[in-house]
């Protein structure tokens, strides 16, 4: 060991009491041992990632995002469609989730956070957060599906919404509590409403904390299958309206990836590639575009 | 308002600083009542001795008048005193200065009464005894008021102060009358009005004094009402 | 419990100008749930003046201080007996809302809270939710405040820049610029220099006797210097009662009451 475990050492080890070497080794493992956990965290995401592009990227071409799916058995074509009916599907889900979900995140967080209300509310979120995806589809095949007597992008939509709503209420109720109530108190001194202080203080300063949670709904929505499945079904051509059925990239890939055709199976691979390029995309974008501005 | 202060400061060391002044200032004082009387003494035994004595001392209550004015600034500067700390501080500089000019009387009737020595005893020498009495009493009583923080008896002070003028006054007459008189101890007479005036000086200033107690105990200020 | 003042006493002409009842406390109690938080408070401030709130923790005084922009409603469970005045009119009468009280009123906290905003954008806030879009009037508004707060030098070449990156002093010299921005009567602020070092504070204070010229000023302080420094009026508050309300000078030289003396001589608890 060195100088400052020798009991005559310095003024720091005046009395006899140096660092035990068996507390040294021991905080050397420790440290190595989470170094070493948290690379292996890594492993998984790297060999998805590896493997995905590994797969996917022979077949890359624009031809993807401009053609429809070839017959099975024949080559050529892209998935054109698919891409759009993911688009237009959790376009929907957000056009539902994102007012529901904030509005009553505000409420529960500014205006009666004690109430029976707001408490319940909570609950069901929490409750809803961990139902099975497959419940979602289910469910809009029953309330949607099955009154408008057919499948549709709405119904795929608005099972995805399902599925993200909980996320995005809780997530944004987070982002708003994390908001000083310093700044409310500011504000309302000032003389301004609970809305006022709503909208121009808490929500900016918490936008970041809530797109963030936007974005994790919207990766999980863009690759969810279960609920998709039996309310959008799928298509081989070109969207004409939200009530029809539609594909999507999800449901593509499992239709392919289980013919026993190399071709479909490559283009599968093309379509995973695809879905977690765009999703990774969006993320980035978001956390560039909603950076907070004033820190 | 409040006689006495209810209770130690929160912080020691600041009850210490304000101790140790009022110590200082009752040093002081305790050594200029002993020089007064030593002085007295010197005069009314026609002992130099006393007379010796006294006027090495005032040296020492020079000294003292600094430290308290040091420590009086170091307490104000330190611990920022309000209130009853405040005029505690103020006053006690203010009385060290008063008991400065006490000493130095004494050191003047010390001197006075060596050349009074040198000449033959006269009897109107006791002429000075109720003078020297009130003069010296004054000055035991404006003492005894800052140690006791006692409003009541620095008061009284003033009204004594007013006995005293007259005496001086009735004094200095007299003796004016004698040089006429018997121009042979013209010399001790003049002396002897010397001295009478440094005991009314005593007198003013134990007034003084009394004043600042006043303030200090009471925050009145007492001074130059009625003049 | 001593005799609580309802006037300040004294009155000499220093105090003729502007009113000497602008704002009244009668009889006021308050309760956060079951405990009592102020007895029987009795106070009569006059305006253009400011007024110390002195006292240990616990007194009372923040607690009156924020009932004065009825900023306690905020929190759950508060109740209050008796009243306050301002300018002759109840602050809890039905007719006066809230958010226009709060408009008249600015108030500066301990901690200084700028919005995560610009600096421009903190002064004009209050500006904007009472509506006004004029960007004349909004940059004069902000020149005005800043020069009154000491800070125009400082900033002016970077009103737009977050006001989160200012030294802790200048945040707070700003949170007292957004207070005035609305040009209100009434300033309330809550122990403003305790977060700052001294030279900070003695900038803090220089406002403070600046502003004295246009604004009626409350401050709550626990550092007793700063209120023989600051303030006209000192008010001592002890376990939530008045103990004494005296001109500033009498009560840091002779106080009236012996806690009063206890408390500020330092020979407290």
């Amino acid at each position: 060991m060195n100088s400052l475990t020798k009991a005559s050492g310095n003024f720091f080890t005046q009395d006899g009491k140096g660092t035990s070497p068996l507390r040294l080794i021991r905080n050397g493992l420790l440290t190595g041992l989470c170094i070493s956990l948290s690379l292996l965290t890594l492993l998984p995401l790297f060999s998805i990632v590896m493997l995905v592009v590994k797969n996917g990227w022979p077949l890359m071409s624009p031809a993807l995002f401009t053609e429809l799916p070839p017959p099975p058995g024949l080559e050529g074509g892209g998935f054109a469609n698919a891409i759009i009916g993911t688009v237009i599907m959790v376009g929907i889900a957000l056009l539902l989730a994102i007012p529901l979900g904030i509005l009553a995140a505000i409420h529960i967080t500014e205006y009666a956070p004690e109430s029976f209300l707001s408490k319940s509310v909570r609950m069901v979120a929490k409750l809803l957060n961990g139902i099975p995806s497959i419940i979602c589809g289910v469910f809009a095949f029953a309330a949607i599906v099955m009154t408008m007597h057919g499948f549709s992008a709405l119904a795929g939509g608005v099972a995805l919404s399902i599925l993200i709503l909980p996320t995005i209420l809780l997530t944004s109720e987070q982002a708003l509590l994390a908001v000083p109530g310093t700044y409310r108190e500011a504000s309302l001194g000032l003389g301004a409403t609970s809305f006022q202080t709503i909208l121009r203080v808490v929500l900016p300063d918490a936008l970041p904390a809530i797109m963030t949670g936007v974005m994790l709904a919207v990766a999980r929505a863009a690759g969810e299958t279960a609920p998709v499945l039996f309310t959008a079904l799928f298509s081989a051509n070109w969207i004409h309206s939200i009530m029809e059925p539609t594909a999507s990239l999800p449901v593509l890939i499992y239709n392919f990836a289980a013919l026993p055709f190399d071709y479909q199976v490559k283009m599968a691979w093309s379509a995973s590639l695809i879905l977690v390029t765009v999703v990774t995309l969006t993320n980035v974008l978001a956390q560039i575009f909603f950076r907070p501005k004033h820190r | 308002m409040h006689t006495e202060p209810s209770r130690p400061h929160t912080l020691t060391n600041f009850t210490a600083s304000l101790d140790h002044l009022r110590g200082s200032v009752l040093m002081m004082s305790s050594l200029t009542q002993r020089n007064l009387k030593n002085s007295i003494r010197g005069l009314m035994d026609r002992d130099d001795d006393w007379c010796n004595n006294s006027i090495a001392d005032d040296e020492e209550i020079d000294l003292l008048e600094m430290q308290i004015d040091r420590e009086g600034i170091d307490v104000m500067s330190r611990f920022q005193p309000v209130a009853s700390d405040l005029r505690e501080v103020i006053s006690s500089i203010k009385i060290g200065a008063n008991i400065e000019r006490v000493a130095d009387q004494a050191v003047n009737i010390a001197r006075r009464a060596r050349k009074i020595n040198e000449h033959p005893e006269v009897p109107e020498l006791h002429f000075l005894d109720e003078l020297v009495k009130m003069a010296v009493s004054m000055f035991d009583d404006a003492v005894r008021s800052f140690a006791e923080r006692n409003a009541h008896l620095a008061v009284e002070l003033k009204a004594r102060d007013k006995e005293l003028d007259r005496l001086n006054r009735e004094l200095t007459d007299k003796m004016i009358q004698r040089m006429q008189d018997d121009s042979a101890n013209l010399p001790t007479y003049l002396n002897l009005i010397f001295v009478s005036r440094c005991l009314e000086r005593i007198g003013d200033h134990a007034a003084n004094m009394a004043e600042d107690v006043v303030f200090a105990v009471r925050a009145e200020d007492i001074r130059h009402l009625g003049k | 419990m001593s005799e609580s003042p309802t006037s300040p006493p004294m009155l000499t002409d220093d105090f003729a100008p502007g009113e000497v009842n602008f704002m009244k406390v009668e009889d006021f109690n308050f309760f956060y749930g079951k405990k009592q938080a102020l007895h029987g408070i009795n106070l009569t401030i006059p305006s253009r003046k400011v007024t110390a709130f002195i006292g240990p923790s616990g007194c009372g005084k923040s607690t009156l201080l924020r009932n004065f922009n009825r900023m306690n409603e905020l929190i759950p469970g508060t109740r209050h007996e008796g009243d306050i005045t301002i300018h002759g009119t109840s602050i809890y009468d039905p007719s006066v809302e809230v958010i226009a009280l709060r408009r008249r009123i600015g108030m500066v906290f301990q901690k200084s809270n700028p919005f995560p905003m610009s600096i421009y954008g903190n002064i004009v806030y209050p500006l904007r939710i009472a509506g006004e879009r004029d960007r004349d009037v909004l940059d004069g508004a902000v020149e005005r405040c800043l020069r009154s707060a000491a800070l125009w030098e400082e900033v002016k070449d970077r009103l737009h820049e977050s006001a989160l990156s200012l030294s802790g002093g200048q945040m707070q010299r700003l949170c007292i610029a957004r207070a005035i921005a609305s040009r209100p009567e009434i300033l309330l602020m809550d122990e403003p220099c305790s977060a700052l070092d001294p030279i900070a504070t003695a900038k803090v204070e220089e406002l403070i006797i600046e502003l004295r010229k246009d604004f009626t000023i409350l401050i709550v302080t626990h550092n007793m210097h700063q209120a023989s420094r600051v303030s006209d009026l000192t008010a001592f508050f002890y376990l939530g009662s008045l103990v004494e309300y005296d001109i500033t000078q009498k009560i840091f030289t002779n106080p009236s009451s012996q806690q009063t003396e206890d408390y500020i001589t330092g020979r407290f608890g």
